[in-house]
């Protein structure tokens, strides 16, 4: 524990010098922020159109006048109440994608820094290793979307209907937050470390780490489009599954990671 | 301290190190010497145990390194890397605050005050990595190598890039750790380096060509030698000294190069014969050719490696 909380606190020192590597994930969750205002907020204001008029939320309407937490809602509140909540996933998920950059350069920069080596003979195991790497990437990411969510939470209750914000803290909305995010983005930094630690060369490592988003992004549309709800049932067998499929990255990338390769195949 | 014994490493049907045997005592410096892929850098990495041999066996005070125990292992031998390898954006203090914490320090904060006094950078601790020179860098490297204390030390081409002063810092401080009575592995193509500090030499090209003294490997490829400096030319004298015990003359100007079975035991019957024909002596010294001759005449004596199969 000892070795991965002294590698872990190089990553943290490290990345506070290099903030500009997070510059795209905050840029990406402002805007993922943004969208659900404009959509909710700003285009019915401008064009005095209310949502809950238009035949298009009408299921978002019906399924929170069935919920006990939204039943109390205005029509007009529980429309925004259910965009809300949909672009939450975007917002918990964003900074992933940014700490994926991160991570698949984690294992790839040391290398082409020529600090592997060093480390690598200290008696610092596989595990510490890759435990330090991904909670490096992690821990940022978590405190981005924990930030971001509480800056959604407080716009949400400046500016939408009142009691919107409440369904934001229905225990649903926080499982995303704090139990799925951290978990999904906890898979994802764990392939992108695995990636990172299998190519050889920068470029590949982004690129590869590039397509890990894909999987997260093809969730969040399939529950825009209403294919996928996240109930509390759903929402827990995804963590359950989430918790089993982080247990085999973890013990894949353990396996993946062959010093051997790094010190002396890389370039 | 540090044996390793007939020691192999293949990549693919690349041999790059082939049934190497020696051992690194206590308070010895131990130079590997070598051409460009030779597989130095590979052995030091075997010994480092970052990677394991195709075969061989590397034993640390009796023990066996394996997958097992490496990790273990790797806390008893510090390792200076070919590059510094110090991470630019943290300062000298915190550089070395991760390793001393890596390595389990029970007080990591004094070890790195510690080291940051012994190698005279202590005014530079603030300092991010990324503004020190090249020198600087290459200390910082070293006390990292040396926090927590290793009985064995590895040191791939420690003074490569530096500017004569610092390579003389660090010259000092591999003979302080010699002093110390640790084991140092010194990995180099700086052969009057090696002259200045090493006890022993080997010399490695794919297999290990040559394992001993520098002055048991001047003697056993050149002989014993002596040279006579004469006030005037020498040619005319170069007969006087057959029968002296002496062979392969070679007269130079004003000086005798002679092969000597016996060393400075010669020296006098040489001279009496010399005075005798009347020629004026200005000096006798033993010729010892330098370690670049010997490591020039060892390489160009072993056949060229086969690297593929």
């Amino acid at each position: 524990m000892t070795r991965i909380l002294a590698l872990l606190s190089k990553e943290l020192a490290d990345l506070s010098r290099n903030r500009g590597l997070f510059y795209p994930a905050v840029m990406t969750g402002i805007t993922a922020m943004i969208i659900p205002f404009f959509v909710a907020i700003l285009v019915p204001y401008f064009t005095g159109e209310r949502l809950s008029d238009s035949s298009d939320f009408q299921v978002a309407i019906e399924m929170y006048r069935t919920q006990p937490a939204t039943r109390g809602l205005s029509p007009e509140g529980a429309v925004q109440a259910w965009i809300f909540q949909q672009f939450l996933l975007l917002l918990v998920l964003t900074p992933i994608a940014g700490a994926m950059s991160v991570a698949a350069y984690t294992v790839i920069g040391e290398k082409q820094a020529r600090t592997l080596e060093p480390l690598l003979a200290t008696p610092i195991t596989t595990f510490e290793l890759l435990a330090a790497k991904v909670l490096g990437s992690l821990i940022p990411a978590v405190a981005l979307a924990v930030a971001g969510f509480l800056v959604y939470l407080g716009l949400v209750a400046t500016f939408a209907e009142s009691g919107v914000f409440r369904v934001l803290l229905a225990p649903r909305s926080l499982a995303i937050v704090f139990v799925l995010g951290p978990l999904a983005a906890l898979a994802a930094l764990q392939l992108a470390v695995c990636v990172s630690s299998r190519v050889n060369d920068a470029r590949s490592a982004q690129q590869i780490g590039a397509l890990i988003i894909l999987p997260l992004t093809a969730l969040l549309v399939a529950q825009l489009m209403g294919s996928v709800e996240l109930t509390g049932s759903v929402l827990m067998l995804v963590t359950t599954l989430l918790v089993i499929v982080n247990a085999v990255l973890m013990r894949i990338g353990i396996t993946l990671f062959d010093r051997e390769s790094i010190l002396t195949r890389w370039k | 301290m540090l044996v390793a014994t007939r020691l192999t490493r293949r990549f693919g049907d690349r041999v790059a190190v082939e049934d190497a045997t020696f051992e690194l005592a206590p308070g010895e410096i131990f130079a590997l010497l070598g051409p460009n892929g030779a597989g130095k850098t590979t052995t030091l990495r075997m010994l480092a145990g970052l990677i394991s041999p195709t075969s061989g066996i590397v034993s640390v005070d009796g023990e066996e390194m394996s997958r097992g125990n490496a990790a273990g292992v790797r806390g008893r031998i510090g390792f200076l890397t070919e590059a510094p390898g110090l991470w630019d954006r943290l300062t000298v203090r915190q550089n070395l605050s991760v390793y001393a914490r890596l390595h389990g320090l029970p007080q990591p904060s004094r070890a790195v005050d510690e080291a940051l006094e012994l190698f005279g950078i202590a005014d530079r601790a603030r300092d991010f990595a990324a503004q020190l020179s090249k020198g600087l860098k290459q200390r910082v490297a070293l006390a990292r190598t040396l926090l927590h204390n290793p009985d064995i030390v590895l040191l791939d081409e420690p003074t490569s890039g530096l500017d004569p002063e610092s390579a003389r810092d660090v010259r000092d401080l591999i003979l302080r750790l010699r002093d110390e009575r640790r084991a140092v592995l010194l990995s180099t193509h700086n052969l009057d380096e090696v002259e200045r500090v090493a006890n022993r030499v080997a010399v490695l090209r794919t297999r290990l060509v040559a394992v001993d003294t520098p002055a048991a490997l001047r003697s056993r490829l050149f002989g014993s030698r002596l040279r006579v400096v004469l006030a005037g030319p020498a040619a005319p004298f170069a007969t006087f000294v057959d029968g002296a015990g002496v062979s392969d003359v070679r007269a130079d100007d004003r000086s005798l190069s002679m092969a000597v079975d016996d060393g400075r035991g010669r020296a006098p019957a040489i001279v009496r014969r010399l005075v005798s024909a009347g020629a004026d002596i200005e000096s006798v010294v033993p010729e010892e050719p330098s370690l670049e001759e010997v490591y020039l005449r060892l390489l160009s004596e072993s056949p060229q490696p086969e690297r593929r199969p």
